[in-house]
């Protein structure tokens, strides 16, 4: 090879390694699918997302300055709410959707239980208009920010000037949002060759690679697609999921598919909330009514032994230092200036 | 290497550019009050609507522009909005096009500044989106609360996308374009007895937004 060409090839290797370091859509573990918004880099040195984490735990985003995001999605909890089936929010006011889990969500491209909200920016404006969520509005919030001294100094950190417009708050917030990455399971463990699984366990896997994968598909545990796993429509809340954006009749009783990672923080189950445990979502999956409507799926019945073995597998994805990580808690920084107030 | 962009420089700023200002009126009339009378039965207490890659085409060449203008028929109470297009050849402009609305690719990069910003009201919090067009007020024929109506026009995710393609021919060349929305013509197109209130994207607010589009005339 002459020496020109071995610049050539040294020069293109460079080039591309750089790309591959500075590559934000790279997933960050190789079985991982690439991520559909850029992860933050370095989260926790990062202001933008730092930013976003003060929003997202500050009551000042409600109209009585009594609920944050955090009230609704509790670190503690995978950022589920366990306390109640369905959304708790301003003035004791109650949903009609359970709050879920907020954590990979870099790989999805649409929001809530039905697709309502089509960009991760876009989707804070959702709760923070809704009457029974934040009961505020982003005028409102603008007008609270812009005369806070301290919020001002903390946008002029991030962003050079302190100009407080939406587009830096929604950004702001979806940058914290999108740093809430959470593969450190036990499943990933065995998947990198760490650890091994019990027999129990093994066995677990395999029924839910036979029963399971097709929707809620690894390593996401999610296709995110809109599907009807057979639910019996709830009378009082009349919730035909992602036919409410769509308007087509075959989309009625659908949601989206959501991640069964973090289950054990997350509960309770389903767009409403209704199983508090996973033996009433197995027993659910187990006996789906067919006659009444064409559903996604059909009665997976397993023996009590099975089930137990399919637990212990859906137990292997709890990533306990997601749900612990102090860097998701709530910041310091916002503290202090509480504690001054 | 340095002359040679000089050079460029010198002879591009010789040609000779003008200004295009557009107009986009309603009615001749100029000065509008809130609410907006347009005849004994029907009054309007807000009308705004996004107006985006504006395209002047002259013989063979033409200009346009990305931007996306927020029309807003009741700001200081003046019916109408003038937009200028700087360095455009004026001297055969045929033919003018825009999108009534937030084009698709926008709408699906999150969330805009300026005129795209969502505290002009013109977006959709609880299902999200741009409102392309929205028209509010008081008509005798709305059987909705107090005769009011509302119609928000929008939405970009199939089957319900609502941005419009409007191409109007001028008919003599012109550096000052005026282009008027027919008020009349449109609410005469709306049924405001089951039509009054649209809220969401849906059939309705393709079909009225397919009205809107030809609704639009060269003055
Ligand atoms: C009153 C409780 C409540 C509050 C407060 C609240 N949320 Fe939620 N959140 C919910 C519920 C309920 C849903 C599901 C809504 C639906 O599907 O219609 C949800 C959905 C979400 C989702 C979509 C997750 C997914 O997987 O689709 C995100 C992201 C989110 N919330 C972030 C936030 C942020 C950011 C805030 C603060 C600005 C916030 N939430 C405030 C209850 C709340
Ligand atoms: C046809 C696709 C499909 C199949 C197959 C399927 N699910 Fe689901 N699953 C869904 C959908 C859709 C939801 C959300 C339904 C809702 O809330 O209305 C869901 C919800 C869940 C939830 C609740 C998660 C939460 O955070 O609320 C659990 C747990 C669950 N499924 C477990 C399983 C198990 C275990 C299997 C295999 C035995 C399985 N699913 C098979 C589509 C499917």
């Amino acid at each position: 090879m002459s020496i020109k060409s071995s610049f050539l090839l040294g020069g293109t290797f460079l080039v591309f390694s750089f790309y591959w370091f500075t590559d934000f859509h790279r997933a960050p573990i190789y079985y991982i699918p690439k991520p559909h918004y850029k992860l933050p880099v370095n989260p926790q040195k990062n202001d933008t997302v730092q930013l976003g984490r003060m929003l997202f735990y500050d009551n000042i985003l409600s109209a009585n300055n009594e609920v944050s995001c955090a009230s609704c999605h509790n670190s503690y909890n995978a950022f589920a709410h366990t306390d109640h089936e369905l959304s708790h929010g301003i003035y004791d006011s109650t949903g009609n959707r359970n709050a879920p889990a907020l954590f990979n969500l870099a790989w999805q491209k649409e929001f809530m239980w039905d697709g309502a909200v089509h960009h991760i920016e876009a989707q804070a404006l959702a709760p923070l208009h809704d009457p029974r969520e934040l009961g505020s509005s982003i005028e409102e919030l603008l007008i609270k920010l812009k005369s806070s001294s301290f919020y001002r100094t903390q946008f002029f950190k991030v962003f050079g000037d302190s100009i407080i417009n939406s587009k830096r708050i929604l950004k702001s917030l979806s940058a914290f949002e999108l740093s809430l990455v959470s593969f450190n399971s036990k499943y990933d463990r065995i998947k990198q060759g760490q650890e091994v699984f019990t027999e129990q366990e093994k066995q677990g896997y395999l029924l839910f690679q036979n029963h399971c994968n097709r929707c809620h598909t690894e390593p996401l545990f999610s296709n995110f697609e809109y599907l009807d796993n057979g639910l019996p429509i709830d009378p009082f809340l009349q919730d035909y999921g992602r036919f409410l954006i769509t308007n087509v009749e075959n989309d009625k009783f659908k949601f989206k598919v959501p991640s069964l990672r973090n289950l054990s923080y997350t509960f309770p189950y389903m767009h409403d909330g209704r199983f508090d445990k996973l033996r009433k979502v197995l027993a659910h999956y187990g006996d789906i009514d067919v006659h009444s409507r064409v559903t996604d799926v059909k009665s997976i019945p397993l023996s009590f032994n099975e089930q137990s073995d399919l637990i212990s597998f859906l137990l292997t994805l709890n990533d306990e230092s997601f749900v612990f990580n102090k860097e998701h808690a709530f910041p310091n920084r916002l503290k202090e200036e509480l504690i001054k107030k | 290497m340095k002359l040679y962009f000089l050079l460029i420089f010198l002879l591009l700023s010789f040609v000779q550019k003008a200004q295009v200002q557009i107009e986009f009126c309603l009615f001749s009339d100029s000065v509008i009050h809130t609410p907006f009378k347009i005849n004994e039965t029907d009054s309007l207490t807000k009308f705004k609507f996004y107006i985006s890659h504006l395209e002047v085409k002259g013989e063979n060449k033409h200009v346009s522009e990305k931007q996306h203008y927020l029309l807003d028929f009741h700001e200081n109470g003046s019916a109408s909005r003038i937009i200028s297009l700087n360095n455009v050849d004026t001297s055969s402009i045929l033919e003018i096009e825009f999108l009534l609305g937030v084009d698709h690719k926008t709408c699906n990069e999150g969330i805009g500044e300026g005129a795209l910003d969502p505290i002009n009201g013109m977006y959709w919090t609880w299902q999200s989106g741009y409102i392309n067009f929205k028209m509010e007020g008081v008509s005798d024929n709305s059987t909705a609360k107090q005769n009011k109506f509302q119609l928000h026009l929008g939405g970009f995710r199939k089957p319900y996308s609502s941005t419009q393609k409007i191409n109007l021919t001028l008919e003599k060349e012109t550096s000052e374009i005026k282009i008027c929305f027919d008020l009349n013509k449109f609410l005469n197109g709306v049924n405001l007895k089951n039509q009054h209130t649209i809220m969401s994207p849906s059939k309705e607010s393709v079909s009225l937004s397919k009205l809107a589009k030809t609704c639009f005339y060269v003055n």
